[in-house]
């Protein structure tokens, strides 16, 4: 799994993992599309550092520094991040299991290396920001095809390449407490099958949120975003933005399952 | 000085005859200018908010607006419900309903809040909890006992979303701060435009959330609760914007009554005046174009109609009508004698133009004296009613001569009218002998009326207080009186601590003296003010410090280690919560502190940000810090008031004084007029003092209106008392034939006037009610300043020639 999309907010795009056998009223043309986003190989074993910035409405920024690591296990994703930087907050990390199961509540630790002490965080409310950014932790969390209905609207260029912009609505309300979107528009870049833009409708306070990859690279012959930027807006008004830079992406770094656990969180990197 | 009179009273006759001959040209020019004017009335607003009160570029209104940029709207709706039992498992199940309910159905909301989603923190061994209090449904008694323990054990709720006692719980909703008016789903153009690359543009472009979306949610929340509402479960409505709601909605009908009420009585002595339809329809046509055009004027500028300026209309009315009233009633005079109309005009117009003009002008000196003041709305009174009164007095030399060419007039007069006039005039001569034969009693007397009422002035109390207006038994003002009392306040004080750097916030040192502040501030209370409850950003590291140590209560403190602190915001920031967006700004560079208060006088705000201010002076000189929130709003409005008063005053006495002596032309007897003028406000003043009324911005407003309509009696007076005496050069028969002469139209008009006041006391609001009482009240002791103190000046200071 590409723990890349995973942060950056696709990964609800990319990893659906039931496939369906039938819909209603929508469309197959774009099931088939999503089916193939979904398929797309996005690679294990990853490492990676993380620049997160955070510029607020009056164009204050912040920066976060963080190293990532990701693991799948079966069809459940692990994953452990170290902040790296602002210096107050140097080696406090964060540990997730997420599971496939859609039934059950993903897992997940943080260290504080003040306290000297290990919290399990339990929220099952997932349209939250993460870390203070445009991203909601429904972004990084895999959620099921069978939850949403596809319709193809239209076919565009992105930056020169042909992609079709496919709409993606909850089948239900709890779909959309849940993820927080009421519904999203998806523009999937044809030849590689990449959501690279995406739209998402938050369900309260009329914003929208714009996701646009704005650099792609091939890294062991695995496609990933290395720069994504996301902007909350209302109307025309850009309320806030946060920009993702990816360095260092690596893959198959053969890592040890026994680096996902709270004990080797609680050593620092 | 005569040769100028002279010279302006020809050419208002020569004025009239041009246009009584271009009659119809100028007919058909007037309604083509009047009726572009017309076109824009449509777009007139109306803005009841605290805000309106103040100019747009206040500093203490930029304050605020930076402050609700960064941390949204501090108004809130407050839905208090005193249910029989708040922890019973049927009532939180209508809470959860309604709460729901409104959530779903009431526009504009940011943020809704009540035991069912308030945020709940808690340490359950080495798991941290960040969830709704009502997240996991309370299925046995027990977990209602459970649910009970934790909502009473958290110092945030207390007074906030229940009551101490434990027998009140609420809603709080609050609306966005910014209005959604102009923003539309042009979607696929915000998705074209990423191609540029991502400004965060600046928000000096967005409204604020507008009267009519106020309006909205407050009426969408009323609806609501409605259906739920019953003897066993009361539910009050109260907060800001519910008070705003209801003071537009008084407003909007009692101004539509007190244009009808002021045309009615208009109507009424019209025709009691004059007997003829003429001349009651002619004066109301000018009057009610120069209102409509004035209206129009407003929306051109973009001026809200707001509180204050809901007297406009009936104003205009009454006071326009004047000039119509002293033209009209010489022309009929004149129109009996010759049987000639344009003859008649032109003397009428050449006899009563100068005099009309002065008045005029006078009272738009009066009211031009506003023009300048920090209160926006009496500054707008100011500017609109004296173009209202310029328009009137344009429009009547204008109009009156060119209807007049066109319309049949007879020349009859009615046995009625006689009769009428000889009552009248019967009176008005056994006043003239009164004040001529007893000047030095009459002077004495008034003189001690005068000073009791000075000292009076002394025990003036000055006063801002929007609760107040509303009528006692208003259902909004009893929820808030309620509120205030059994949830420590409904309003809000907020203190902003900036840094000015990035993470500045994380220094435990500074997190304490803001919470000592907290505290310290919470022992505040005097009169009828007190600070309810505090909080601010170290509430919530406090929750977090007690939920990371097993819910210690004795971790209920701030850190005192930075990287702690860090850590903990980072914590609370993953936790699935951002309430944090509205304590700090994004760079923890900001906090905020809210003050809880009541709604008092804003005579009491002023103090206690004084008192505030003097704390943070003291203990926070190395952080920059400000005031602001809707309370500061008000503070700055009820000081606004206090200066604008005293500039208004100074203004209007000196351009009157001015106006008084050119006029007259000489310096002394321009001086003493003013005593006759001067008398009736300084009475009004001192009723207010003795019996002690609010001094607002309305009673403020009374004395400037009423010496610019004082001075009309006295010009009127003195204009024809200087050309009796010097006829006859015997002051006493001068003051008898100033009164049967123009004592008659001094009579009319001042019951027009003050008819047109007194129509304010049908009004809902209580502040209009006193408004419309002083201003009449002053009105009529101007007309008897004139029949009286005048008089008797003028006898005792003219010497009778041979």
């Amino acid at each position: 799994m590409n723990i890349i999309f995973r942060f950056i907010g696709l990964t609800l795009l990319i990893t659906f993992l039931i496939p369906v056998s039938f819909a209603i009223a929508e469309d197959e043309k774009a099931r088939e599309i999503m089916q193939n986003v979904d398929d797309r190989d996005d690679g294990d074993n990853q490492t990676s550092n993380m620049l997160m910035t955070l510029i607020d409405k009056h164009n204050k920024e912040r920066i976060r520094k963080l190293s990532l690591f990701s693991k799948d296990k079966g069809e459940d994703t692990l994953r452990l991040m170290f902040f790296i930087h602002p210096a107050d907050v140097k080696d406090t990390s964060f540990l997730t299991y997420d599971y496939d199961d859609p039934d059950k509540d993903d897992d997940q630790w943080l260290y504080l290396p003040a306290l000297k002490k290990t919290k399990r965080i339990a929220s099952s409310d997932k349209s939250d920001s993460f870390m203070g950014s445009d991203l909601n932790y429904s972004d990084m969390t895999s959620r099921n095809l069978e939850d949403y209905d596809f319709f193809l609207k239209k076919e565009i260029q992105v930056r020169g390449k042909d992609a079709w912009v496919v709409e993606s609505i909850p089948r239900s309300k709890d779909i959309i407490d849940e993820t927080g979107y009421s519904k999203s528009l998806l523009i999937v870049q044809k030849d590689i099958y990449f959501v690279v833009r995406a739209v998402n409708w938050e369900k309260t306070g009329g914003y929208v949120k714009y996701m646009d990859v704005v650099t792609l690279e091939q890294i062991d012959g695995i496609w990933v975003g290395t720069e994504m930027h996301v902007a909350k807006k209302k109307g025309k008004q850009t309320v806030h933005k946060t920009i993702l830079k990816f360095n260092n992406v690596k893959f198959n770094q053969g890592l040890e399952e026994d680096l996902f656990t709270v004990r080797r969180m609680e050593k620092g990197l | 000085m005569n040769n100028i009179r002279n010279r302006i009273e020809h050419q208002f006759a020569a004025f009239a005859r041009k246009i009584y001959h271009h009659r119809f040209k100028t007919i058909f020019l007037m309604l083509i200018a009047i009726g572009a004017l017309l076109s824009q009335l449509p777009t007139i607003k109306i803005d009841t908010s605290t805000e309106a009160f103040l100019h747009k570029n206040d500093p203490a209104l930029l304050t605020y607006n930076d402050f609700r940029d960064q941390f949204g709207r501090d108004e809130v709706v407050i839905v208090a419900l005193k249910p029989q039992q708040v922890f019973d498992a049927i009532f939180l199940k209508t809470l959860a309903k309604l709460h729901t309910e409104l959530e779903e159905n009431v526009p504009y909301i940011d943020d809704i809040t009540s035991l069912v989603n308030a945020r709940n923190t808690r340490g359950e061994e080495d798991l941290l909890i960040v969830e709704d209090l009502l997240e996991n449904w309370p299925e046995t008694e027990d977990q209602i006992q459970e649910i009970k323990q934790r909502a009473l054990s958290n110092p945030m709720y207390e007074n906030m979303l229940i009551s101490k006692d434990g027998t009140f719980t609420t809603i709080i909703i609050r609306t966005q701060s910014h209005s959604s008016m102009g923003l539309e789903d042009e979607i696929m153009d915000g998705f074209e435009d990423f191609d540029d690359t991502i400004e965060v543009s600046a928000d000096t472009e967005r409204k604020y959330l507008t009267d009519e979306e106020n309006t909205e949610v407050v009426l969408a929340i009323e609806k609501i609760v409605e259906k739920y509402r019953s003897p066993d479960l009361p539910i009050y409505l109260a907060g800001s914007p519910a008070v705003v709601h209801f003071l537009k909605q008084a407003m909007m009908s009692d101004m539509q009554k007190f244009m009808l009420l002021a045309v009615l009585a208009v109507a009424i002595l019209l025709y009691v005046m004059f007997r003829r339809v003429t001349g009651v329809i002619l004066p109301l046509v000018i009057v009610i174009l120069s209102l409509l055009s004035t209206i129009s004027l407003m929306a051109i500028s973009g001026v809200p109609i707001k509180v204050p300026t809901q007297i406009l209309p009936s104003f205009i009315l009454a006071v326009g009508v004047g000039s119509s009233v002293h033209i009209l009633a010489i022309f009929f005079h004149r129109l009996r004698k010759t049987k000639n109309k344009e003859e008649s005009i032109v003397y009428a117009l050449g006899h009563s133009g100068l005099a009309v003009m002065m008045t005029n002008l006078t009272t738009a000196a009066g009211l031009m004296s506003f023009s300048n003041a920090d209160v926006a709305p009496v500054a707008e009174i100011g500017i609109f009613a004296s173009a209202g009164i310029t328009l009137a007095f344009i429009y009547t030399i204008v109009l009156l001569p060119a209807l007049i060419a066109v319309i049949p007039l007879s020349s009859k007069k009615t046995e009625t009218l006689r009769k009428n006039n000889r009552i009248m005039d019967s009176v008005l001569e056994s006043i003239g002998r009164f004040s001529t034969t007893h000047p030095k009693k009459i002077l004495f007397v008034s003189f001690g009326i005068i000073a009791i009422a000075f000292v009076g002035m002394f025990s003036i109390r000055f006063s801002h207080y929007p609760l107040k207006w509303l009528p006692e038994t208003n259902t909004v003002r009893v929820a808030t009186e309620k509120i205030d009392k059994e949830l420590n306040g409904s309003m809000s004080m907020e203190i902003l601590f900036k840094t000015d750097r990035e993470n500045g916030l994380y220094k435990p040192e500074l997190l304490n003296r803001i919470e000592t502040a907290g505290v310290d501030f919470e022992k505040i209370s005097f009169k009828e003010i007190f600070i309810g409850k505090t909080w601010s950003v170290t509430t919530i590291l406090k929750e977090i410090n007690q939920a990371l140590n097993e819910n210690d209560p004795d971790a209920y403190t701030i850190p005192q280690n930075k990287p702690l602190v860090a850590q903990e915001f980072l914590l609370f920031e993953n936790s699935g919560s951002d309430d944090l967006e509205d304590f700090v700004d994004s760079q923890f560079s900001m906090a905020r502190l809210t003050l809880k208060v009541p709604f008092v006088d804003g005579i009491l705000y002023d103090p206690l940000e004084e008192k505030i201010t003097a704390y943070l002076n003291k203990n926070f000189h190395d952080v920059d810090f400000q005031i602001t929130g809707l309370v500061a709003l008000i503070a700055k409005t009820f000081n606004n008031t206090i200066t604008s008063m005293a500039e208004s005053y100074l203004i209007a006495l000196c351009i009157i004084t001015l106006l008084m002596v050119i006029l007259i032309g000489r310096i002394k007897i321009g001086l003493l007029s003013m005593i006759p003028n001067l008398a009736p406000i300084i009475l009004m003043l001192g009723v207010i003092g003795w019996f002690g009324f609010p001094m607002d911005l309305f009673t403020m407003m009374i004395a400037s209106i009423a010496i610019g309509l004082a001075v009309d009696d006295t010009i009127h007076f003195m204009h024809n008392f200087r050309r009796y005496y010097d006829q006859s050069g015997d002051p006493k028969k001068a003051v008898f034939e100033t009164l049967h002469s123009t004592g008659r139209a001094m009579l009319v008009t001042t019951i027009v006037l003050s008819i047109g006041f007194f129509i304010y006391m049908f009004a809902s609001m209580q502040n209009i009610i006193r408004f419309g009482f002083l201003t009449g009240f002053t009105i009529i002791m101007a007309l008897a300043s004139d029949y009286f103190i005048a008089p008797a000046l003028m006898v005792l200071v003219n010497k009778k020639r041979a």
